[in-house]
């Protein structure tokens, strides 16, 4: 493929004491393109998205993003890179109300300093009524607000802020059917926008809705990275389960996907 | 709906949206005003100027130890060290004095003083990653050895008259000599320890609700791990925190030992459990993430004004503490029954 891409990550390894969380790793992703990640859980493929966002640094191997190597000590370094995340958790502090969640350590500030909770707030109802028009209780502690809502703000919060490269992970576990229409939806204009998504998920049925490629982990490992196109729902959940498509046959590595 | 482009405006619609948070301080001022006409009726000198002044007096020790927890307890943790370290920065303000230091600069040393245990409180708990709890716990006994070993457990006195102004100075007193040769007093004035708390109340609300690191308290105490996923620098929020409530312990012990114009290395002891009860009974909760210095003004006026009371009405020290500690569980469990439907 001739285009740079967004993120390389090269064999990347992560350890905890003796355990091997994340083993020699490599994985790419385009613009425009969602890549889905699959794998049980504990597999590493939330340790592997950790890594790219910062949240955690890896044991050794190499990050690239747009050709250019790059270290995370911290989220910050990864945002200032266009790298946002959506996690499992959301991450929201539930005491705030949505706008002071959404600009969480980026405040808006007045010329004297100050917070500016008036234009916060306004950038927030405009966003937010973006992604979903029902949304008018924005001053609300976040902790009493519907999982739908939460997790509206946790995406709005991920895609306000010139995202070039977006960590999905499990954003649909929480939600209900129009609200994971409209995450699907989301994804595929962000996917026009030219943004990079890694998707996270352990539902396989979105993942072949909206992905471009699949890449299945195992016990730390890449077990197989294919085009959606050129497997079945039934390879991947072998890859899942057994670690190998059906049959037996060996991973092939991932740049034969590309 | 109110205009959003008006800042204040719009500070108002979210003082309207956290309606919890103002039932809470709505039965606590509540409460404090029961308390006032209950003792007002059963001791007709309750409500005399005096009283009222020797109160604010009292309070006003409790209330910026108060001021220092709040924010400690918003970001989650707490500040067990409070009393200690208002002991040794009174008695490091009266050595400095001891040693030629103008009297203002030497309670300055004294804050600093304070200032460094807070920071040292939050050195031992983002970097050694020691509970709170504990970390102030050490710190308790550190500050406390430390004020005893300085003065080889004497108090510090002949301090100078200036070294009492702060403590018993008060802003538009009129006095009036009389033929006889005493003064008498026409007005009181309002004392300076009431000003400095007042001053300081106010600073620290617009701290906690118009700046970022106040932001970041209550980020940091209501999800820890989502503030540093949100690029929140919870480490330095709680430095700030534990070193601002040792500045005001700092403060504090200089309002109290100017007070008496004598520095007592013993002085203070357990004050840190008036101050956390304060913080509670304002609506703090201790799991992080809630709590207004508002709030916790009306706790530690209701403090101050049932030791006042109960004392005036000749309860004897002993009861006091059995009805304070009532009082803290209590507002506890009210809040807490409240916050379960």
């Amino acid at each position: 493929m001739s285009l740079q891409p967004l993120v390389q990550m090269t064999d990347i390894e992560k350890n905890f004491g003796g355990v091997r969380a994340v083993d020699h790793v490599s994985v790419s992703l385009y613009p425009g393109e969602v890549v889905g990640l699959l794998g049980h859980n504990g597999a590493g493929k939330s340790c592997l998205m950790r890594i790219l966002s910062g949240a955690m640094t890896p044991s050794s191997g190499e990050i690239r993003v747009n050709g250019e190597a790059v270290t995370f000590a911290e989220p910050n370094d990864a945002r200032a890179r266009g790298i946002e995340t959506i996690y499992q958790t959301l991450a929201l502090a539930d005491h705030l109300d949505a706008p002071s969640n959404l600009f969480l350590g980026r405040e808006l500030k007045t010329r004297f300093g100050n917070l500016d909770d008036a234009a916060m707030l306004r950038a927030a109802r405009e966003v937010l009524a973006r992604l979903n028009p029902n949304f008018t209780n924005l001053r609300d502690p976040v902790s009493s607000l519907s999982g739908g809502q939460r997790q509206v703000i946790a995406i709005a919060r991920a895609i306000y802020f010139d995202t070039r490269i977006l960590i999905m992970d499990e954003p649909t576990a929480a939600l209900g059917p129009s609200e994971t229409a409209m995450v699907a939806d989301l994804i595929r204009k962000l996917q026009a926008d030219g943004i990079g998504i890694f998707l996270v998920s352990h539902d396989i049925h979105d993942v072949f809705d909206l992905c471009d490629r699949v890449v299945v982990m195992n016990k730390g490992r890449v077990v197989g990275a294919h085009a959606i196109t050129e497997v079945s729902k039934d390879d991947v959940l072998s890859l899942i389960v057994k670690g190998e498509l059906p049959g037996g046959w060996t991973a092939r590595p991932i740049e034969a996907a590309q | 709906m109110t205009d959003a482009s008006k800042p204040w405006a719009n500070g108002k619609e979210r003082r309207l949206s956290m309606a919890r948070d103002q039932l809470h301080r709505a039965s606590a001022l509540l409460t404090l005003l029961l308390l006032i006409i209950g003792f007002a009726l059963a001791s007709p000198s309750f409500l005399s100027v005096n009283n009222g002044l020797t109160v604010l007096l009292q309070t006003s020790v409790i209330g910026l130890l108060g001021i220092g927890l709040t924010m400690v307890i918003i970001t989650g943790g707490i500040d067990l060290s409070v009393g200690s370290v208002l002991a040794l920065s009174g008695v490091v303000s009266a050595m400095a004095v001891k040693a030629g230091l103008p009297v203002i600069p030497a309670m300055c040393v004294g804050v600093l003083a304070g200032a460094a245990c807070g920071a040292f409180n939050g050195f031992v708990i983002t970097r050694l990653r020691i509970p709170p709890f504990v970390a102030t716990l050490g710190m308790m006994l550190i500050a406390r050895g430390m004020a005893l070993q300085l003065t080889g457990a004497t108090p510090i006195s002949q301090l100078g008259a200036g070294f009492g102004r702060l403590g018993n100075g008060a802003l538009f007193r009129v006095v009036e000599m009389q033929p006889n040769g005493f003064p008498r007093v026409i007005f009181p004035g309002i004392p300076y320890p009431a000003i400095l708390l007042l001053i300081m109340a106010i600073a620290a609300t617009y701290l906690l609700r118009r700046r970022q690191i106040g932001r970041h308290i209550y980020a940091t105490g209501s999800n820890e791990e989502a503030a540093r996923l949100s690029g929140v620098n919870v480490d330095w929020t709680k430095m700030y925190a534990y070193t601002m409530s040792g500045a005001l312990a700092g403060l504090a012990g200089n309002v109290l030992m100017s007070r008496l114009v004598t520095a007592q290395p013993s002085e203070g002891v357990m004050y840190e459990l008036d101050a956390i009860a304060a913080a509670v009974i304002g609506g703090a909760s201790l799991s992080g993430g809630v709590g207004t210095i508002a709030g916790t003004m009306i706790g530690a006026f209701i403090i101050g004004i049932l030791r006042n009371g109960l004392n005036m009405s000749g309860v004897s020290a002993f009861i006091q503490q059995i009805v304070i500690g009532l009082v803290v569980i209590g507002a506890v469990w009210i809040d807490q029954v409240r916050n379960r439907r």
